[in-house]
C-alpha cells in the first residue's frame, strides 16, 4: 500500500510552474492537432514521444496527458461545426452537435461538448485515483470466456442505433464486420481476403477505414451540393440571443445524470482492455436516446446527445490507465503510446509500479487533474477561435480538410496506400448514407469484430469447444442476460418511436 | 412509394454475400489444419447474413429516398479527381500535386475570388508542408 507521504508528495511534484507549461503545451496541441480532421491526438503522441526523451518522466508524460486530453475536446470541435469528427470518438457527439449548430447555436453545442468532456474526464481520473489497484485486479479476473459475453453485451447495445430498419442495421453490422475480417486471422495468423496486397496483412487501417466513412463521405457530400454561391461550411445564424452562445447552469444540471451515465460507461469499458472510447460514446449515446422521454429530439440538436457522447468519450482516457498502471496492459493505441513512454522513461508498468514509483504515479495523476484544468480554460478560448476559422468560405474548408486529411492519414498508415484506403471507403460511406445504412453501426462493428474474433477462439480453446461452459461463469451469464435484454428493449424502443 | 433504392441496395448485399460465400472466401482465405475455428468460419457466416438480409430488404424494402442522381454523379467527378490526385501524388509528390488538387477542387466549387484561391492553392499546401516537415520533422506522402 502507497504511504499517504508519498501521495502527498507526488502531488506536490505536480503542482509545480515548469509542469504547468507542459502540460498547458500539451493541451495546446492536443486541442488543435484534435480538431484537424484526419491528424488526431494519437497521431500527435506517437510524434512527439520521441521529443520528450530529453525531458525528466514527469514533465515527459504530462505533456503527454496533455497531448490525450487535448485532442478529445479538440476532436468535438469539427465534430459539431462542419459533421467532420477530428477523431472517431467524436461521430457520436456530432449526431446531435451538428444540427445544433446548423440551428445557429455552435457556440452552444461546442461548450456543452467542453463541459461533458471534462466532466466525464475529471470522473474518470477520480475514480482512477481512488479505485485503480482493485477495479484493475476485478477486470484481470475476467477469462475469455466474459469477455465473450462482454463483446456479445456491446454488440447487442448496436441494436440502439438501428433506427427504422433492422434489416439495415444487421446488414451494416455485418458489412462492417466482413471488413474487419480484412487481414491475418487472429487463430492461425493466415492472411484472409488481402487479395494479394500484403499492406492489408495487418486489417484495414482504422484511421483509413474512420477518417474515410466519417469524414471524407460528408465532405463529399457537401461538395456535390456546391453550387458556386460561396457560403461558409458552417452556416451559423445568429439567433441574436445570448443565451444560445453559452450553456446556463440549468442546461448544465439538466445533462447530470446523462453525464454521469456516460462518465460512468466511459469508465467501464475504459478499464476493460480493448474496447475503447469510440464504442464507449456510441453505447452512452445509445442508451440516453433509449431513456429519453423525447427520443424523436437525438440527432436533431439535443444537447442530452453531446452531453453523453463526450463524458463517455472522455471517461475512457483516465480509465485507460487503471489497466495499464496496475497491469502493464494498455487499453487502448493511445494508452499503448503512453506506456512506451513510461518504458522510454524508465517506468515499468505492472503491480509493482505503485510500490516502486508511487511518487512518479501520484505526480501522473497530479498532471492528469491539472490538466482538465487547463483543457477548461484553454477550450473556452479555443473553441470560440475554432468557430471563426470554420467561418471561413467552403471552398477552402473543404479542400484543406481534403488535404489533411491525405498527410493525416498517410502518416498514420505510413504512406499513400492508407490513403487510397480512405478513399474507397469514403465511397463506400457515401453510398451506404445515401441508401440509409448506417455508418455509425458500420464502424463499431468493424472496431469490435477482431476483439469478438479472438475472445471467440481463445474461449473455445479454453473450453475444448463446448461453449455452454459459459452458463457456469455467473458473470458471463450476467453479461449475456443484459444483451438479451437491451436487445429486446432497443427494439421495443424503436417499434414505439415509430408508432408515435 | 418509392422502393427502388432498397431493393437496388437489396439486391446488391445479396449478391455480395453469395459471391464471397462461393467464390471470394473459398478462393482467398488460406485453409489451416487444426485450430478452433477455421479462417474462414466468420467471412462465411456474415456472408450468409448478408445475403439473407440483402434478400429480405429486396423483397420488403422501406419507403427511403435516394440521394438526387446528379448530386451522385457531381461526387463521381470528386472522386475520380482524388483519385487521380492519389495516383498523381505517388509519381510527383504531395508538394507538386496539393496545390494543383486543391484549385482543381475550389475550382469545381465555383471559387473564384483571388484572395481565397491563394489561400487555398499557396497557403495552406505550404503551412500543411512547414507543419509536417519542418516542425513535426515527417516525411509528406
Amino acid at each position: 500500500m502507497v504511504e499517504f507521504s508519498t501521495i502527498l508528495a507526488g502531488f506536490g511534484d505536480a503542482f509545480s510552474l515548469y509542469n504547468l507549461a507542459f502540460v498547458l503545451f500539451g493541451v495546446v496541441l492536443g486541442q488543435f492537432v484534435g480538431a484537424v480532421p484526419g491528424i488526431g491526438p494519437i497521431m500527435a503522441m506517437a510524434i512527439a514521444i520521441p521529443f520528450t526523451f530529453g525531458l525528466d518522466p514527469l514533465p515527459a508524460i504530462a505533456f503527454l496527458v496533455g497531448v490525450n486530453k487535448g485532442g478529445l475536446v479538440g476532436g468535438a470541435v469539427p465534430a459539431v461545426l462542419m459533421n467532420t469528427p477530428g477523431t472517431p470518438d467524436a461521430a457520436a457527439t456530432a449526431l446531435d452537435g451538428y444540427p445544433l449548430a446548423k440551428q445557429g447555436k455552435p457556440l452552444k453545442a461546442t461548450k456543452m461538448a467542453l463541459f461533458s468532456s471534462i466532466t466525464g474526464d475529471t470522473f474518470s481520473d477520480i475514480v482512477l485515483i481512488t479505485v485503480s489497484a482493485p477495479l484493475a485486479v476485478l477486470a484481470l479476473k475476467m477469462g475469455p470466456i466474459e469477455v465473450v459475453a462482454l463483446m456479445i453485451f456491446a454488440f447487442s447495445i448496436l441494436a440502439g442505433l438501428i433506427g427504422n430498419s433492422l434489416t439495415k442495421g444487421i446488414i451494416a453490422a455485418a458489412f462492417g464486420l466482413l471488413a474487419a475480417s480484412v487481414g491475418q486471422d487472429p487463430e492461425n495468423f493466415t492472411p484472409r481476403l488481402i487479395f494479394g496486397y500484403w499492406d492489408l496483412f495487418d486489417g484495414l487501417a482504422l484511421p483509413s477505414v474512420a477518417i474515410g466513412m466519417l469524414a471524407i463521405s460528408e465532405i463529399l457530400h457537401r461538395l456535390s451540393e456546391a453550387h458556386g454561391n460561396m457560403r461558409p461550411a458552417i452556416i451559423a445564424k445568429d439567433t441574436g440571443n445570448p443565451d444560445d452562445r453559452r450553456v446556463t447552469w440549468a442546461e448544465y444540471w439538466s445533462c447530470r445524470f446523462t453525464m454521469l451515465r456516460g462518465a460512468t460507461i466511459g469508465t467501464i469499458l475504459g478499464a476493460l482492455p480493448g474496447i475503447g472510447s469510440t464504442a464507449a460514446a456510441f453505447m452512452s449515446y445509445a442508451m440516453t436516446k433509449a431513456g429519453s422521454k423525447d427520443p424523436g429530439s437525438f440527432g436533431k440538436g439535443n444537447i442530452q446527445g453531446i452531453a453523453a457522447s463526450e463524458s463517455a468519450n472522455s471517461a475512457v482516457v483516465g480509465a485507460n490507465l487503471i489497466p495499464l498502471l496496475t497491469l502493464g496492459i494498455p487499453g487502448s493505441v493511445g494508452a499503448a503510446l503512453i506506456i512506451s513512454a513510461f518504458m522510454i522513461h524508465g517506468m515499468q508498468p505492472g503491480p509493482l509500479l505503485f510500490e516502486n514509483q508511487g511518487r512518479l504515479v501520484y505526480g501522473l495523476f497530479g498532471a492528469m487533474i491539472m490538466a482538465n484544468f487547463v483543457n477548461l480554460w484553454v477550450g473556452q478560448l479555443g473553441l470560440r477561435l475554432w468557430v471563426k476559422v470554420v467561418s471561413a468560405p467552403e471552398s477552402i474548408i473543404f479542400s484543406s480538410a481534403l488535404l489533411l486529411c491525405f498527410v493525416g492519414v498517410s502518416m498514420a498508415t505510413s504512406g499513400l496506400f492508407g490513403v487510397a484506403i480512405m478513399l474507397i471507403f469514403a465511397v463506400i460511406g457515401y453510398l451506404m448514407a445515401s441508401f440509409g445504412y448506417s455508418l455509425v453501426i458500420f464502424i463499431i462493428a468493424f472496431f469490435l469484430g477482431p476483439r469478438f474474433e479472438k475472445s471467440i477462439a481463445q474461449s473455445l480453446a479454453l473450453t475444448d469447444g463446448d461453449l455452454t461452459q459459459v452458463l457456469k461463469s455467473p458473470v458471463a451469464l450476467a453479461l449475456l442476460i443484459l444483451s438479451v435484454v437491451s436487445v429486446v428493449w432497443f427494439l421495443r424502443k424503436n417499434v414505439h418511436g415509430e408508432d408515435e | 412509394m418509392n422502393t427502388m433504392a432498397d431493393r437496388v441496395s437489396g439486391l446488391f448485399f445479396m449478391a455480395l454475400g453469395l459471391a464471397m460465400y462461393f467464390w471470394i472466401n473459398p478462393n482467398y482465405i488460406e485453409t489451416v489444419d487444426g485450430g478452433n475455428i477455421s479462417p474462414a468460419t466468420l467471412p462465411n457466416i456474415i456472408s450468409i447474413i448478408l445475403a439473407i438480409a440483402g434478400a429480405f430488404i429486396a423483397i420488403k424494402p422501406t419507403d427511403h429516398q435516394i440521394r438526387n442522381p446528379v448530386l451522385m454523379a457531381k461526387t463521381g467527378l470528386y472522386v475520380t479527381l482524388l483519385t487521380a490526385g492519389i495516383w498523381a501524388m505517388s509519381w510527383f509528390g504531395f508538394e507538386y500535386v496539393a496545390p494543383v488538387l486543391a484549385l482543381a477542387i475550389m475550382w469545381l466549387i465555383g471559387e473564384r475570388r483571388p484572395l481565397w484561391l491563394s489561400l487555398g492553392v499557396v497557403a495552406m499546401p505550404a503551412i500543411i508542408w512547414f507543419l509536417v516537415t519542418q516542425l513535426l520533422g515527417r516525411a509528406l506522402p
